[in-house]
């Protein structure tokens, strides 16, 4: 069969932001689904975002309510997000009530019932709230499932995309009969984990098309239902070629230590101690880029973004002229139950707002506390999905993070991330002439012929600055205990010291 | 609580809208049963008839107190009103008192229907409560509870 012979399935927006991407690019014309979940997951505000976004006077929506939740009530409710439109009522959205139908007859007279008000209207999109409640007589699984089958057939004949919303247990997903007559299956669920509430959803089933497989975080806001993709809306995206372009960090012994600056497109991590200058190095990072007119994120946890600035100013660097031109944004991501997914389309929304070139996420600790517990757990892979995306794009990230400072070991992250990162810059305190300094060294920088002085630095009023030559006269600097060997300045390597172990 | 006066001008209009749209003739109280069931029909459609007849419920016993001459309507389980306008036998008798006690339901239908408005507006609001109203109504120009339009036939 050739390609032109092939039926187009024309693909409908969900009006739920995000689900187009999860769903594989939009909802299936004249597909006949069914939303399951328990109550109070966002079925309901679901469809009616689909309803609200599909509906027009020409192919009008018919929204028909069965027993369970008063359609006053609904209504009530369901008007206070912001896609609900008043207007649409009566013209383009229709809402029925059939639990007279339903208490006084049979499923036959609620399919008869149905069947004459789609003929009547001629609709687009049929939804069923909750076609579990029909059956409230003692009655077998056949009933409803032939009730649902003969619905499904004749709403498809009608070129109408349905609905079916039922409140279903998650062992009652699996091997239910009603469940294969659907094309699309979709299973919205809230769990407790801890204090945190978190919400996801899984497309199950989706005939004729290739949907975002995994589960799904959403979240309920003022604008109903956003859902958060495991792909951050990202997937069929082309990944960015290698770039061999160099970024300073505006501060012009770093960048020599680091072959010419930091790779376009990497992925920094900048490990240390508290009060060794991670921030500062960030905030260095970030304004350079904006002076030579790459746009940033700094996405902050644990301060705010006005206090951020006025860091950044007592350092000469002005944060703000460039978030009033556009040019930056201070994310401040700080909500309870936060999902890495969110905080990602949170992220990418400013990346894409702005069309940032860099980005900062001060700190990787921070973030990890934003995160519901259940996420916490998932904290590496997630940022793995996080900075592969978001490099894939183009952005170069600078993260932060701070270790413990050990005279035993050399950590570089607690979160065993340095696989993720494509460059590792550590600093560390060392004790010397009875002053504890600070050094600084890059131990890591993939496609890089990176320094490997270990370089002495102070945090001035004009930022980082690295003081004079390597440390050449100190052995077991990375100990932070180092021993004055006495030997003159020299070229040569510095021995590694013995009896430390690094950790990465 | 008394029905606010815009609430009670909105039920006065549809009343008006449908006095003039009837044969002049009718009975006040049949105009207001006429409200009450276009009422009934089009909330009963999306919101079903036990919600509209709790509604009414609700409607009437809040209206019964601000017009005692509503004392012998009841609401039936399908929604339907029932004795609206019947006169009681015992009141027959004082032939002086009937013209006043006919005023009293009279009013009281505008009330009820008041009542009913004003429970709309509550639990949906003014958008779709004019909504509901123009598809009940769709030759009457409502457009919101302070316009004072809507007498148009």
């Amino acid at each position: 069969m050739s390609t032109q012979e092939k039926v187009t399935i024309h693909q409908l927006p969900t009006g739920v932001p995000g689900l187009d991407e999860i769903v594989g690019g939009g909802l299936p014309e004249f597909s006949f689904n069914i939303i399951a979940g328990a109550p109070g997951s966002g079925k309901t505000t679901l469809a009616h975002q689909f309803v609200f976004a599909n509906a027009t006077p020409e192919r009008p929506a018919l929204y028909f309510t069965v027993l369970g939740e008063s359609a006053i009530k609904m209504l009530r409710y369901q008007q206070q997000y912001s896609f609900f439109d008043p207007a649409k009522l009566p013209d383009s959205i229709r809402f029925i009530n059939l639990s007279q139908v339903v208490l006084e007859k049979d499923l036959g007279a609620v399919l008869e019932e149905i069947t004459k008000e789609v003929e009547k209207a001629n609709p687009a999109v049929v939804v069923v709230d909750s076609f579990r409640t029909m059956v409230r007589k003692p009655a077998s699984d056949m009933d409803l499932q032939s009730f649902i089958q003969r619905l499904a057939l004749f709403l498809a004949s009608w070129q109408a995309t349905t609905f079916l919303i039922g409140e279903y247990a998650e062992d009652e997903l699996r091997d239910n009969p009603i469940f294969t007559v659907a094309d699309g299956l979709f299973w919205l669920r809230q769990t407790a984990e801890r204090n945190s509430i978190v919400r996801k959803l899984q497309i199950i089933k989706l005939r004729g098309q290739d949907s975002v497989p995994g589960l799904h975080t959403f979240r309920i806001t003022d604008a109903g239902v956003q859902a958060f993709s495991r792909t951050f809306g990202l997937s069929g995206h082309v990944k960015n070629p290698p770039s061999h372009r160099r970024l300073s960090f505006g501060i012009p012994e770093l960048d020599k230590m680091l072959d010419g600056g930091v790779r376009e497109g990497d992925s920094v991590l900048i490990a240390g101690s508290s009060g060794t200058g991670k921030s500062v190095l960030a905030t260095q990072f970030i304004a350079e880029g904006i002076r030579q007119g790459e746009p940033g994120i700094v996405a902050v946890f644990e301060e705010r973004p006005q206090a951020y600035a006025e860091r950044a100013t007592s350092l000469g660097l002005d944060l703000e002229t460039p978030q009033k031109d556009g040019k930056l944004e201070i994310l401040y991501l700080r909500p309870l139950d936060l999902s890495v997914d969110e905080t990602m389309h949170s992220i990418l929304s400013a990346v894409q707002k702005i069309g940032a070139k860099r980005l900062v996420i001060d700190s990787l600790a921070g973030f990890e506390m934003a995160l519901s517990p259940g996420f916490r757990a998932d904290f590496r892979e997630s940022l793995y999905r996080m900075i592969f995306a978001l490099t894939g794009i183009g952005v170069t990230i600078l993260s932060t993070v701070e270790v413990d400072e050990s005279f035993t070991e050399f950590p570089f992250s607690t979160y065993s991330i340095s696989f993720l990162t494509d460059d590792i810059i550590r600093l560390r305190y060392v004790s010397i002439d009875g002053q504890l300094r600070k050094i600084m060294v890059v131990i890591k920088m993939r496609g890089g012929n990176h320094a490997k002085d270990i370089r002495e630095y102070e945090i001035t009023s004009k930022g980082v600055v690295i003081l004079g030559k390597r440390l050449a006269n100190y052995q077991g600097l990375i100990s932070g205990i180092p021993v004055r060997s006495d030997r003159p300045d020299s070229t040569e390597e510095p021995t590694l010291d013995t009896g430390i172990e690094h950790k990465t | 609580m008394k029905t606010p006066p815009e609430t009670r001008d909105l039920a006065h209009r549809l009343l008006t809208y449908e006095a003039v749209a009837g044969k002049t003739s009718e009975p006040v109280e049949s105009v207001a049963l006429r409200v009450y069931e276009k009422l009934r029909e089009s909330i009963g459609v999306f919101a079903g008839v036990a919600s509209f007849q709790s509604l009414a419920f609700r409607a009437l016993t809040q209206a019964k107190s601000e017009a005692p001459g509503l004392w012998a309507v009841q609401i039936a389980a399908d929604g339907s009103l029932q004795g609206l306008g019947e006169f009681d036998p015992q009141l027959g008798e004082f032939e002086p008192q009937l013209g006043s006690y006919k005023d009293q339901t009279s009013e009281g239908g505008a009330v009820l229907v008041a009542r009913i408005l004003g429970l709309l507006l509550i639990f949906l609001g003014e958008a779709l409560t004019f909504s509901l109203l123009r598809t009940a109504w769709p030759g009457a120009a409502l457009d919101d509870l302070n316009s004072g339009h809507g007498r148009k036939a």
